[in-house]
């Protein structure tokens, strides 16, 4: 038997089974979704490749597939599919510790067929632990502050309340006042005039929730920025996006209807059953008076139909031509990948120890693969975070049971941290932790000198020195502002240049040149010998040459190099070295 | 019963004048060819230091030749005239014709009184085996006895080099991986590993700091040494830097060597290496 809304107030709001809990996970993914965008502004710099809700969403999505067309009373048996789901496909810092949330929720919560108040006391308790154990040296005044303060509230409140509803209201508050105060503990976030964007996106998950318990509006228009979003396809291992992304149905896509039916004494689960019927990747949430109704279907004209005839009245209407939206993903896919090939690139076979890395841009990829030795490279990187399942697929996908992982931006390193722990028993997994796109080359220069020795270095001795590598350089990057800021003395306005020095902002200006030449000064340039200047897909070989020789006037003791990297974003990545 | 023994080696090896004419050592020039004309490796008719100023900006890329055997007779010949027995070290036949023209050039001498080692190395790499092998036919007057100090030394010596570019080994054509690498799509710097008649890449860097770090990392694996020479093509401030930083380990009497033109030719200005033979020979 199944709690319903109806039952759930019966009890006095204590008791919830695994029907109501999933329920408050579709508010929470969709509220996240609404709201997204407003988590991806809250960067601390002004970077364009700020994407901590995309993460945090392609995160709660994937989680969300699992459970989608399941139906499962059991709480805890419910929490652990989700939570399976999100660990697969957990991107980015925070989305990698959004999953150990749910994974220690999920493990307090084994065993449990309903959920109370004591029991999320204790879900919570295991959730924080282990989010505070996805990483190495838990900064305070992040998602993982704003987890740890929710818990603590929930605590403090479960001695002697058990309506749920009032504890998941406490959870929000606590959660909100916990994020307005993040710019008190970490200097960076008060700086940049934010507050913390992986709590702010924690904070939204929660608020999703309530308002679905409530009965409020969750909805949010679809937005072609996930892999999964026009077919709700979820990419299978091995398989290129374009052929996750072919149509469930020989008749093509279809069309994605949402709306909301206002009535009174509605059966939901009798709308949901019949909705079902009509197309695919059906959402029916809501109660006997409101009804919130998302389906695939051929023909819009069906649900929509369906829903006068019953008697109820609809609203919000929203159609959707999914074709037309997977065009235009395919083709937004493809500019911002600087019209290279998506997916991911293989390099030769390799023995002994392979490299997987993640990289954007042909003449980047070219250089790990052809030039390095790389065995696999994951598109993305700065625009795109690939996920711990990505990287688990790339790990299935070679033969070799000793694998380096080279994640080469800040915001990957956990995703291939937990992948690395998570890799089917036989093979070692070990992660260099390089942070940017030359770090990673300057790693892959030490990877083949570990592996052409003879005898071929060790897996230990490998990463060591590829390890020893990554503090020998500076890396310098140039992009233009997303928003105005101002951060120390820096004023920023949106749209100039930037400069950033080992992923920090430490340059600003209209003229491109004179940024780079600022960044070098700031990077002690003339204390090294040579600047390798990998330019993107926005500049030419001309441009970039003439960087070069405008720098060289002032540098000249230094080896100047250009290399094309068709990065997106970034203009230009310079390794002084 | 004690024997005279004269050593004669090629000009690749790269021993400093006092350490020849002190060891009573002959040397026979390799030739440097370039601009149509055939220069002798021999300190005259090449200065070391002009030389490398002008190599970047010789086109075609300067070519290098072995003597003919005819150079090799009359050398053989004077040697003999106060010794019983000669002992020729020579550069690698994998690398140089140098071999086959001391083969050729020395059969025409009783071949009881000749012993031709092909000595497997390269400028001081050959350069400390043909000391030894001097000091050794002084102190026992006996050509087993400096035969097996030369395998000695071949079995505890290193030669490490690491180019400023690998240019000039591609165009050299001896080296085969070299010649046979395509042109990169980022600049490197290689490290090179001369042993047993074979030049092979140790590694490939990116910067010459780097290079210098594994520079010393890799003679510290050969300490405790006997011998050492840092050697350079005209890079004399980065061939003090790494004579200074081996310091700790490097013998009182640590050579530093500006190759010789022969040589040079192959790996362009600005190389640095060493070429060390560690204590154990000794044992």
């Amino acid at each position: 038997m199944t709690i319903t809304r109806a039952m759930f107030r019966e009890s006095g709001n204590t008791v919830c089974d695994g029907y109501l809990l999933k329920r408050l996970a579709v508010g929470g993914v969709l509220w996240l979704e609404r709201n997204k965008d407003r988590v991806n502004q809250l960067n601390v710099f002004p970077v364009p490749d700020g994407d901590t809700g995309t993460n945090m969403l392609l995160t709660m999505r994937g989680a969300w597939s699992q459970i989608a067309n399941v139906e499962e009373q059991h709480v805890g048996k419910l929490a652990r599919v989700f939570a399976d789901g999100a660990l697969r496909n957990a991107r980015g810092n925070s989305g990698v510790i959004l999953s150990q949330i749910w994974a220690g929720a999920a493990k307090a919560l084994e065993g449990h067929e309903t959920l109370t108040a004591p029991l999320l006391a204790q879900a919570c308790i295991a959730a924080v632990e282990m989010a505070y154990r996805a990483v190495e040296k838990p900064v305070e005044g992040t998602i993982l502050t704003v987890a740890r303060e929710i818990k603590d509230a929930v605590l403090t409140r479960a001695e002697h309340e058990k309506d749920l509803v009032a504890m998941l209201k406490t959870m929000l508050y606590a959660g909100r006042t916990s994020l307005r105060r993040t710019p008190e503990k970490l200097p960076l976030l008060k700086k940049a005039g934010v507050v913390d964007s992986g709590g702010q996106g924690l904070v939204f998950i929660f608020e999703g929730m309530l308002r679905a318990l409530c009965g409020k509006d969750v909805s949010a228009p679809v937005t072609p920025i996930v892999v999964n979003t026009p077919a709700a396809a979820v990419i299978q291992e091995g398989e290129a996006w374009e052929d996750a992304l072919v149509p469930e149905d020989d008749e093509g896509y279809g069309y994605d209807v949402q709306f909301l039916m206002y009535g009174e004494n509605m059966n939901i689960d009798k709308v949901r059953e019949d909705i079902q019927a009509m197309g695919w990747s059906t959402l029916v949430v809501g109660d006997s008076n409101l009804i919130k109704v998302h389906v695939h279907v051929h023909n819009p004209g069906i649900p929509l139909n369906y829903a006068i005839e019953s008697g109820a009245d609809i609203d919000d209407i929203v159609v959707e031509n999914m074709h037309r939206q997977y065009q235009q993903y395919v083709q937004a896919r493809a500019e911002r990948e600087g019209g290279s090939s998506p997916g991911s690139v293989m390099g030769a076979p390799v023995e002994g120890v392979a490299v997987i890395t993640v990289a954007s841009g042909k003449g980047i990829q070219r250089i790990f693969t052809e030039e390095m030795g790389a065995a696999y490279v994951i598109t993305g990187g700065q625009t795109m975070n690939p996920s711990t399942g990505d990287f688990l697929s790339a790990i299935d996908a070679l033969p070799n049971t000793e694998i380096i992982l080279l994640p080469n931006n800040k915001n990957v390193v956990l995703s291939a941290k937990h992948a690395a722990e998570q890799a089917p028993g036989g093979k070692q997994i070990r992660v260099v932790a390089s942070t940017t796109i030359p770090q990673g080359i300057a790693a892959m220069f030490e990877y083949q000198n570990s592996i052409s020795g003879d005898p071929p270095a060790s897996l230990d001795e490998t990463v060591k020195s590829m390890m020893e590598m990554l503090s020998h350089m500076v890396t310098a990057e140039i992009t233009r502002a997303t928003r105005d800021v101002e951060i120390d003395d820096l004023k920023v306005k949106q749209g100039q240049f930037i400069g950033l020095i080992n992923d920090v902002l430490a340059v600003a200006g209209d003229d491109i040149t004179e940024v780079a030449r600022e960044l070098l000064h700031k990077a002690d340039a003339d204390r090294h010998e040579r600047i390798t200047i990998y330019y993107g897909d926005t500049s030419t070989e001309r441009d970039a040459r003439n960087l070069a020789e405008a720098l060289a006037e002032e540098y000249d003791a230094l080896d100047f190099e250009i290399v094309f990297g068709g990065q997106p974003l970034y203009p230009y990545m310079i390794a002084i070295e | 019963m004690a024997q005279k023994i004269r050593v004669i080696c090629d000009s690749t090896c790269d021993i400093p004048s006092d350490l020849l004419s002190k060891h009573h050592i002959r040397v026979v020039p390799c030739f440097v060819n370039y601009d149509g004309n055939s220069f002798a490796d021999d300190g005259v008719q090449l200065k070391r230091e002009e030389y490398y100023r002008q190599l970047p900006h010789i086109r075609p890329v300067p070519k290098t030749s072995a003597f003919p055997p005819g150079l090799v007779e009359p050398v053989v010949e004077e040697a003999l005239k106060e010794a019983d027995h000669v002992v020729i070290l020579s550069v690698p036949a994998k690398l140089s014709g140098v071999y086959n023209a001391f083969r050729l050039g020395s059969s025409n001498f009783p071949q009881e009184k000749i012993t031709l080692i092909d000595s497997g190395q390269v400028a001081m790499g050959l350069g400390w085996q043909v000391i030894i092998a001097a000091e050794t036919a002084e102190a026992t007057g006996d050509v087993a006895a400096v035969k097996d100090a030369v395998q000695r030394v071949r079995n505890n010596q290193r030669l490490y080099a690491a180019l400023d570019t690998l240019e000039y080994l591609r165009h050299s054509g001896r080296v085969g991986w070299a010649s046979a690498s395509l042109g990169s799509l980022l600049q490197i710097k290689p490290i090179l590993d001369v042993r047993e008649g074979e030049v092979k890449s140790h590694s490939r860097v990116r910067t010459f700091k780097r290079a210098f770090e594994e520079l010393v990392k890799l003679a510290h694996e050969q300490a405790p040494l006997d011998r050492l020479a840092v050697m350079h093509a005209d890079n004399a401030k980065g061939a003090q830097e790494l004579k200074d930083a081996l310091k700790d380990i490097a013998p009182s009497d640590t050579l530093i060597v500006n190759i010789t033109p022969t040589i040079g030719t192959h790996i362009g200005p600005g190389g640095l290496g060493f070429a060390s033979v560690s204590k154990s020979w000794r044992n």
